[in-house]
């Protein structure tokens, strides 16, 4: 019988030995150098693909876009100039209408478990990557839905008559006419080149629908593994055309929930985390920094032109009257926003300081439901966005706020919110009524604003989810588009923002700052102006052999990671 | 008829009130049944008390700490949350979805599965064996997972919640009931009646409820305390009471978002479970101490 | 043995049977089409329609559908997740042995501590001890498991920094799917950081399995000190009084031997009880397990996965239910007449 008790000894023997390893495990120097040599990013949400072609999703942007791939040209220094990236040069004719790059002769695709390249990025890839976008008979062209939600909203298959390859390192787009957003588009994460040479192989096996699964590019970084909700691991590309990356492994840690994410910086499990919440706690420890960027952006309250009763202009600005934006400002962005007079921001150089802005008047609102008919009020549903955007820190507080704004005039809200991906799936389907949504500018191009936000074309397909479609609104975007006289751009892009104001598709709200938290040991820029985040440039430096006079003693004990 | 005068002349104490007395000389308990009182008059006239409305805040007074903080105002004692919603009046109000709704679905189930079992305990044969292992199957899962497993058919919410736990909680009181009943039908007493020629019906209702009402109301402790936990939990996972309900799993996971800079917002409701599961289970293990003592006696 | 083997075997198959019953009930009971909650496929065209409608016998009477229904389980379809569109079985592989992972761990800790306290409380019943130990349990027992967690993760991951908070591992570490319990995986791996990331493994479960651990432990207190008490009581430790052991010996030789065989019989149960606790634990922990999905797919009204989340949860509970009443009557002849264990 003594045997029994016997028998529990290993058991807690063993945990014994668990515990000890435990705390051996931390000291040793391998594991300093593991953590080193990688990131880990607390990123807000999954991927849609692997594709930035296919999506105009920030998340997506952010994770892909600039990791692994390149596009022709990209936008550099302070002043938004466009330099060479892909492209070492370009040349545009007087008319605009032909664009000719000269490419690199020295970059190499990523070199992965699944594709292993045979020769160097040419013209092939390049005529591969667009006409995919273009040409409706590739044999790529409908792989992953067929929709190209940037481009088409740019209306980008109009406007380019065709890509022609001159020789192996130049490559011309001609135009059916004048663009002045043209270079702008290209320079953007979704004009990304894909391999040819990696298409033709999947073409041959039949797979073609991986391509946008199992990427293949010519960014820093290549994709070693990804499990949908939970993480995408990068590896350095060790063969890129510029100086390779520092870090040599990079890691999403996939947490929607704000604070969890926040609890894994606090716990040091992550070193660079999205969209922080709680920025005085960040700002009190001395082992984080808060880093933070001005980006072109709106956050808006969109209403569904197409659904009742926000097929009636009244209502729309009814609503509208009935919000107190300034409140929304003070407690959503904690005052760290400014307020939207229209879509576009101040920093824009199209911005009109001059144009209306529909105010907080709730009587009047009240009485312009009286005149739509709803003198009753009715009951509508809010979706808000389940994630944190640097446009929208907290949609779903917004439209708690809003709920109650709306509840003084008789109108009853219900909030609305699914996953992520859910959210944006449905949202296009138009089964919602009004949403709480936002952009963030891919390019300085004002047009960015308008055209993929609020066109016609993009209504279609694309991101107008208020499917709000103004014949004059269009027209007036598109004599913006025709001319290079800045100033009349100008005039034509006020005209467009008084539409907006007169039709209240939309409700602009704020223009807000992004932000980003990390470790003090995490070095280098992440965070930029347009599109997505990039970890070309980051580095790590090891605090525990060089403990910074900074840290609190409290805090200098044994790194938990 | 005029035997029952006899019955009544006895000079001893019902069950229940020798229950009550010995109930009432264990401080623990009474300090237990005390709290409960407290949460019940709280869960009813908590529209009454609370000094704020728990939807409408105060944009002014955002994540104010509780009163006795430096930062703190009097006039909101438990501070306020991000909208500026007084906590305070939050939890009162929470009350009453919380503790309030536990006690109205464990009441609701205990009569419905009081009905059940005492009827199935008249029944043999077949229909009571299939009853008994049907019973077995269903109590042993969890009642949080059934509740779960109802939400997601009926949807999120907290009406959905309140249904999705009472059916949940009917098996136990049938299970308890058709116990305590067969158990009472085997003794003398329900002879002598039967011998009477009273009815099963009469029975039941004269002589055996009586006696096996303190094992229910003990039974019901178990169920509220858990009835508590899992409306709670189901609202702090989303599933239960939605935005902007003051239920306290909601406001606790409301304020998980700002956990590290208005802890209060998470420590309260915690705080607020806490003390009614706690109280709740005072007065369970308070019944069963009497109970125990009783039959020792 | 034989009968009880019988017993409980047709006893699993009626399970079985009735819980694959309520799961493909489940699909009409969902709003939406039946087909598609089924299978999954939100996309379909209609040629797909057409021709899953005939895999699931759609147009044939309810019982040729049930039996359409059991053919794709038992050939390990699920459909496919509503909202990933990947293969629901899958996911499932992937996520069930993190969740019996952490299951298990929470459970020998629960016994661990939860089975000794409740027999030294038995052993010194009505005194200080006794009373502190009961106090504990109710706390325990009262505590909502949520708000526990949280507050483990301020005092042991951000306050102190000894434990983290988060996931199963570090996501430095590389380690390949095989089982999918991490333990196992990493002690198959061939990286050069095998054993720190076996430490950091075992530091990363500490936290998640003693906060699941408490409420099912404090119910082994009850359940340890209920059945200690009874084994005390009995006429064969008189007995062995008698014949003059003592005390240690009657404790160890006798008592906690026969103690031990009552409470294992609530194991089962137990286990029930807390892998539901584990199912909110891993929404705080972000454990990558099958609780934390199967309640994300609720959020997103992802029917297929609800409905194959669940029985393939409750099919595992209920295995394991099995399981513990094989061992107690392995080790008690008594069971193993015509009672129910249940």
């Amino acid at each position: 019988m003594a045997v029994l008790t016997m028998n529990y000894r290993p058991v807690y023997l063993l945990v014994v030995i668990t515990i000890v390893s435990l705390l051996v495990g931390c000291d040793e120097g391998d594991k300093l150098s593991l953590s080193e040599r990688s990131v880990i990013y607390c990123s807000e949400g999954s991927p849609e693909t692997f594709n930035p072609q296919l999506s105009t999703s920030g998340t997506t942007t952010d994770a892909i876009s600039k990791q692994l791939y390149n596009s022709l040209i990209v936008y550099k220094g302070k002043d938004n100039t466009l330099g060479p990236s892909l492209a070492k040069d370009w040349h545009v004719t007087r008319d605009g209408k032909m664009i000719t790059f000269y490419l690199r002769q020295d970059v190499q695709f990523h070199q992965t478990g699944y594709f292993s390249p045979t020769r160097l990025f040419n013209a092939d890839d390049v005529l591969f990557s667009f006409n995919r976008i273009l040409d409706k008979e590739h044999s790529f062209h409908q792989v992953s839905g067929g929709q190209y939600p940037f481009f088409q909203s740019i209306k980008f298959s109009q406007l380019v008559n065709k890509v022609e390859k001159i020789n192996d390192f130049t490559v011309r787009f001609v135009l059916k006419r004048n663009d002045s957003s043209f270079l702008a588009n290209l320079a953007t994460d979704y004009a990304a080149i894909l391999s040819a040479e990696y298409g033709e192989k999947l073409l041959d096996a039949h797979t073609q629908h991986e391509i946008d699964i199992f990427p293949i590019g010519t960014g820093p970084f290549k994709l070693k593994d990804y499990r949908v909700g939970s993480l995408i691991r990068f590896y350095r590309h060790d063969f890129y055309w510029q100086e390779k990356a520092k870090i040599e492994q990079l890691v999403f840690d996939i947490s929607p929930s704000k604070t969890s994410r926040l609890t894994k910086l606090l716990a040091k499990e992550c070193d660079v985390s999205s969209y922080p919440i709680a920025h005085e706690k960040i700002a009190e420890r001395n082992d984080l920094e808060l880093r933070s960027i001005t980006s072109l952006n709106v956050g808006y309250f969109g209403f569904n032109t197409k659904k009742a009763p926000f097929d009636n202009k009244l209502v729309r600005q009814a609503i509208s009257l009935a919000i107190n934006k300034q409140a929304l400002i003070d407690t959503v962005y904690r005052s760290q926003a400014a307020r939207a007079r229209s879509i576009l921001p101040e920093t824009s150089w199209a911005y009109d300081p001059n144009t209306p802005e529909l105010g907080y008047d709730p009587v009047r609102a009240k009485s312009l439901l009286e005149v739509a008919g709803y003198a009753q009020g009715f009951t509508m549903d809010i979706w808000a966005m389940p994630l944190q955007r640097a446009y929208n820190p907290n949609a779903i507080t917004m439209a708690k706020l809003i709920q109650a704004d709306l509840k003084k005039i008789g109108v009853k809200v219900k909030i609305v919110s699914y996953e992520w991906s859910t959210f944006l799936r449905r949202l296009s389907l138009g089964e919602h009524q009004s949403f709480l949504l936002g952009w963030n500018a891919d390019n300085p191009e004002p047009d960015n604003f308008f055209t993929p936000m609020l066109s016609c074309s993009a209504s279609e397909k694309g991101n107008n989810r208020t499917f709000w479609c103004n014949k004059k609104f269009d027209l007036l975007l598109q004599k913006a588009l025709k001319t290079t006289n800045m100033n009349k751009r100008k005039v034509y892009y006020s005209q467009a923002m008084e539409i907006i104001n007169e039709e209240m598709p939309l409700l602009p709200i704020a223009h807000s700052k992004r932000f980003q938290a990390r470790g003090i040991n995490v070095e280098g820029d992440i965070l930029s102006t347009f599109g997505g985040i990039s970890f070309y440039q980051v580095s790590k430096k090891d605090l525990s052999s060089n403990p910074s006079p900074l840290d609190k003693p409290k805090h200098s004990k044994k790194v938990s990671k | 008829m005029a035997r029952e005068k006899i019955y009544l002349e006895e000079v001893f104490p019902s069950p229940f009130m020798q229950l009550w007395g010995i109930f009432r000389k264990t401080p623990v308990a009474m300090v237990g049944f005390c709290c409960f009182i407290f949460l019940i008059l709280l869960a009813i006239f908590a529209p009454i008390i609370a000094p704020y409305s728990p939807v409408d805040g105060n944009l002014q007074m955002i994540l104010l700490p509780p009163a006795w903080h430096v930062d703190g105002n009097v006039s909101y004692l438990l501070g306020t949350d991000e909208l500026g919603r007084d906590m305070l009046s939050r939890l009162m109000y929470g009350t009453s979805l919380t503790f309030g709704l536990s006690f109205i679905v464990v009441i609701f189930s205990l009569v419905i599965g009081v009905v059940i079992g005492s009827l199935s305990a008249l029944t043999h044969g077949i229909k009571s064996s299939f009853l008994n292992h049907f019973l077995d199957v269903v109590l042993s899962i969890p009642s949080l997972l059934l509740a779960i497993i109802i939400v997601a058919i009926l949807g999120p919410g907290i009406s959905n919640t309140v249904w999705a736990i009472a059916i949940v909680f009917i098996p136990q009181f049938i299970h308890i009931t058709r116990y305590a009943v067969k158990e009472e039908f085997r003794k003398d007493y329900v002879l002598a009646s039967r011998l009477d020629g009273a009815s099963n019906f009469r029975i039941l209702y004269y002589s055996v409820f009586p006696n096996i009402v303190e094992r229910l109301m003990s039974q019901a402790t178990l169920a509220q305390s858990a009835a508590i936990l899992d409306i709670a939990t189901l609202g702090f996972l989303g599933l239960g009471a939605q935005i902007p309900l003051p239920e306290w799993g909601a406001i606790l996971a409301n304020g998980l978002e700002r956990f590290y800079i208005a802890p209060w917002t998470v420590y309260l409701p915690g705080l607020a479970i806490l003390f009614a599961v706690v109280a709740t289970n005072l007065v369970g293990e308070g019944i069963r101490h009497a109970l125990k003592l009783r039959k020792e006696s | 043995m034989l009968t009880f083997t019988l017993r409980r075997i047709s006893l699993f198959i009626f399970t079985m049977l009735v819980l694959t019953l309520l799961s493909f009930s489940l699909s009409f009971l969902f709003p939406g089409d039946t087909v598609i909650n089924h299978s999954g496929q939100t996309n379909a065209t209609a040629a797909e329609l057409v021709e899953l409608k005939a895999s699931y016998q759609m147009d044939k009477n309810i019982v040729k559908q049930y039996g359409a229904y059991l053919g794709h389980i038992l050939n390990g379809d699920f459909g496919q997740s509503m909202a990933s569109q990947s293969p629901i079985n899958n996911e499932i592989i992937e996520l069930l042995p993190a969740t019996i992972e952490l299951s298990l761990v929470a459970l020998l800790i629960a016994m661990l501590v939860g089975i000794p306290l409740g027999f030294i409380a038995a052993i010194n019943h009505n005194k200080a001890s006794d009373n502190a130990i009961l106090s504990f349990a109710m706390i325990g027992y009262s505590i909502p498991v949520f708000w526990l967690g949280l507050l483990a993760i301020l005092v042991f991951s951000i306050t102190l920094g000894w434990l983290p908070s988060a996931g199963q591992i570090s996501l430095l570490f590389e380690i390949e799917f095989v089982t999918g319990i991490q333990f196992i995986d990493i002690l198959l791996s061939d990286s050069p950081y095998k054993w720190q990331a076996f430490s950091n493994a075992s530091a990363h479960i500490i936290l998640p399995a003693c906060v699941i651990a408490l409420a099912p432990a404090t119910i082994f207190i009850r359940l340890s000190r209920a059945a200690m008490i009874e084994v005390l009581a009995a006429s064969y430790i008189r007995a062995a009084r008698a014949k003059g052991l003592t005390f240690q010996q009657i404790i160890f030789r006798h008592a906690i031997r026969n103690a031990l065989i009552k409470i294992i019989r609530h194991v089962g149960l137990q286990f029930a009880n807390l892998v539901t606790i584990a199912m909110v634990t891993e929404v705080i922990f972000s454990w990558p397990g099958i609780g934390r999905w199967l309640i994300e797919s609720i959020f997103q009204r992802d029917y297929t996965a609800i409905q194959s989340g669940l029985l393939v949860l409750s099919c595992f509970i209920f295995i394991i239910h099995i399981l513990t009443d094989f061992i107690y009557a392995a080790l008690n002849p008594l069971a193993r007449g015509n009672k129910h264990g249940a």
